[in-house]
């Protein structure tokens, strides 16, 4: 029923230093971007090795995150689970914001960024980018029609729903594949890591859900059955274990090929082992694990908010990781010799990030946070309070 | 002004739509990529003879700076390098350590340009692989998909240098560029910079020529000597042939 949602009344002291605060950081990401582009790509720390930064894994973890974000819609469409129809609407908004974030960093990042027509005169169907193109685009044109469903003829929603729900596997199976596709990267290359991308978008896609939902829940006064909390729970506990498996059967699988030792061996115990042991693995997989299969943490708000906050940080931790380690592993041009030159072959390249690239990647964040806080405080994206069916028990730990 | 919320969900999904159907409607009146006056009997390579290739010896790399205005930033990381000399050595020491000069391999199969969103890389007719660097956006996922590192971006603003040559244009800041096998020179019948140097005040390692003539010396050495090219495995085809790997 429409009349159950509502818009926030945004009236508040708090929401405005809250799209204050947001605002400050657009405008400093927009800063960024016009510093970069007036001097050059010399003003971050990329390098000729490391051709992708930390823009980048802003874009990619925003763009998987959006993804993950319709989660919460297509479990009600598709899937039926009815109690979480009430945020099918966020859901989809969220979807379209998040993607919409991720998107400006991308693109923003382009060496030429005021050329950024070509990409829809001059087309190159082998490449993933110009497939992600249609990708993204087709992917926001399906949450519209969702959207535009929910709101207005809900007899169109399941068609809409299940539509934009293959829309965001293809999306993100295309964003892995940017990656997965190349062969000259043993970082990168790999069938799997499409499914890696959108297990891991699942994660923090309901995380994202999860913390926004009970945030805005909560500054607004407007009561949410606890039920709801721990049935997202138990969706992020599946996810993360999903993403613990396709780990280990990646690493599994590349083991048993002694081609990949050397690079395997570097990504376990090399200069960017600590981003994977402590960020991906660590604190993105093990740490919400064991939060949320503990009784007491488990079952609490605070320990799954906390879960969540983790999930998404393992996402950023992930795409990082992927992203910088993927690069800077030297290129095997003599696989089996040690290399040199003054382009500095066969060394493992140093990145770390600079302040304008982190700036500019924030700049995206506060861009899907604006349009959010202003989503709901001028449509009618939330109930005026979140409920769940009396016969309805998700399992806890 | 007051919009309701249809009106903005109908905006918002027509822009979307537009920007989803716009490269289709372009799509129609697109030129073919790759028009080019180059012949398509003709097939462009280089061979490299490595036992020839002394370490100390750079004159390849100054004369390829010095033909095409490639800039030195001073920063090892983000040089154009458009050729350069690689060390190498086995890891077990079974030989002693030899250097060679690694550049674009103009790969049959070149994954730069398959992966490039807008049709800035190309392979010409002859089999040079090229960058119309005014249709290059600088999304750089050429860099991360050439396996010869051959590829550089353009981090700072360069200026034309004093003693330049007028007939390679400088790169802007923000594109990437690479070796053209000296396409303006192999196209007025003359060598590429670097082979044209090695050949005279060089070593004599590289040679260069057309690999489709049967009587052309690059073709007869690949037919009867062994020689290699770099990741062959990779199935890329590249153009550029190594004899004594």
């Amino acid at each position: 029923m429409i009349s159950n949602y509502t818009a926030i009344e945004g009236q508040s002291f708090r929401y405005w230093i809250l799209l204050g605060v947001l605002g400050g950081f657009f405008l400093l990401g927009l800063g960024a971007f016009i510093y970069m582009e007036v001097y050059g790509h010399g003003v971050s720390n990329m390098t000729n090795q490391v051709v992708w930064g930390t823009p980048h894994v802003f874009a990619i973890s925003l763009l998987v995150m959006a993804s993950g974000a319709l989660n919460l819609a297509s479990m009600a469409t598709v899937f039926a689970a009815k109690q979480y129809k009430q945020f099918r609407r966020f859901s989809a908004f969220l979807a379209i914001v998040l993607l919409v974030g991720g998107l400006s960093v991308l693109l923003l990042d382009l060496g030429r960024p005021d050329r950024l027509l070509l990409t829809m005169i001059h087309m190159n169907f082998r490449s993933m980018f110009t497939w992600n193109v249609f990708l993204y685009s087709g992917f926001t044109v399906l949450c519209f029609l969702y959207l535009w469903s929910m709101f207005e003829h809900e007899k169109y929603v399941k068609i809409a729903g299940s539509a934009a729900f293959a829309g965001r596997l293809i999306l993100t199976t295309g964003t892995g594949s940017i990656f997965g596709v190349i062969h000259a990267r043993e970082v990168f290359y790999s069938a799997i890591t499409a499914p890696s991308f959108i297990a891991v978008s699942l994660t923090s896609g309901t995380s994202i859900c999860l913390m926004l939902l009970v945030a805005t829940f909560h500054y607004t006064s407007r009561p949410m059955d606890m039920r709801l909390v721990h049935g997202m729970r138990n969706m992020l506990t599946f996810f993360t274990l999903l993403v613990f498996y396709l780990f280990v059967i990646e690493k599994f699988t590349k083991y048993y090929a002694p081609a990949y030792y050397d690079v395997e061996s570097w990504i376990l115990a090399g200069p960017y082992s600590t981003l994977y042991w402590g960020g991906v693995i660590a604190l993105g997989l093990l740490a919400p694990l064991v939060i949320l299969f503990n009784p007491r943490s488990g079952n609490t708000l605070g320990g799954i908010m906390a879960a969540a906050a983790l999930s998404i940080l393992g996402e950023f931790a992930f795409v990082a990781h992927t992203l910088i380690a993927g690069q800077a592993y030297p290129l095997q041009l003599f696989p089996g010799h040690d290399i040199s030159s003054i382009f500095l072959d066969g060394q493992s390249a140093v990145y770390s990030p600079s302040l304008v690239e982190i700036l500019l990647g924030l700049g995206g964040v506060a861009l899907a946070g604006i349009l959010y806080l202003l989503g709901i405080r001028f449509f009618r994206l939330l109930p005026k309070k979140a409920e769940a069916p009396d016969e309805w028990h998700p399992w806890s730990p | 002004m007051t919009m309701d919320r249809r009106t903005v969900l109908g905006m918002g999904g027509a822009v979307a739509a537009g920007v989803l159907l716009a490269p289709g409607v372009q799509l129609i009146a697109a030129p073919p990529s790759n028009e080019t006056s180059a012949a398509g009997s003709q097939r462009w390579a280089m061979l490299v003879d490595v036992n020839k290739c002394t370490p100390g010896c750079t004159a390849c790399l100054d004369a390829c700076r010095k033909e095409n205005n490639v800039p030195l930033f001073g920063d090892p990381a983000r040089d154009v390098h458009w050729i350069r000399k690689v060390e190498v050595q086995d890891k077990e020491h079974r030989r002693a350590p030899f250097t060679l000069p690694v550049l674009c391999n103009h790969c049959e199969n070149p994954p730069c340009v398959h992966v490039c969103p807008t049709l800035a890389s190309f392979i010409r007719k002859d089999g040079i692989v090229l960058i119309d660097e005014h249709r290059c956006i600088g999304c750089r996922y050429c860099m991360i998909a050439c396996p010869y590192k051959a590829r550089s971006l353009v981090y700072f603003s360069t200026r034309f240098p004093k003693d330049g040559n007028p007939r390679v244009p400088i790169r802007a800041k923000g594109v990437v560029e690479k070796c053209t096998f000296c396409v303006h020179r192999v196209d007025d019948g003359q060598l590429p910079a670097c082979v044209e140097t090695c050949q005279g005040s060089g070593q004599g390692a590289m040679i260069f020529g057309d690999i489709n003539d049967p009587q052309s010396e690059i073709a007869q050495r690949v037919k009867t000597l062994r020689t290699e090219t770099i990741r062959a495995d990779l199935g890329l085809k590249p153009h550029v042939h190594y004899q004594g790997l």
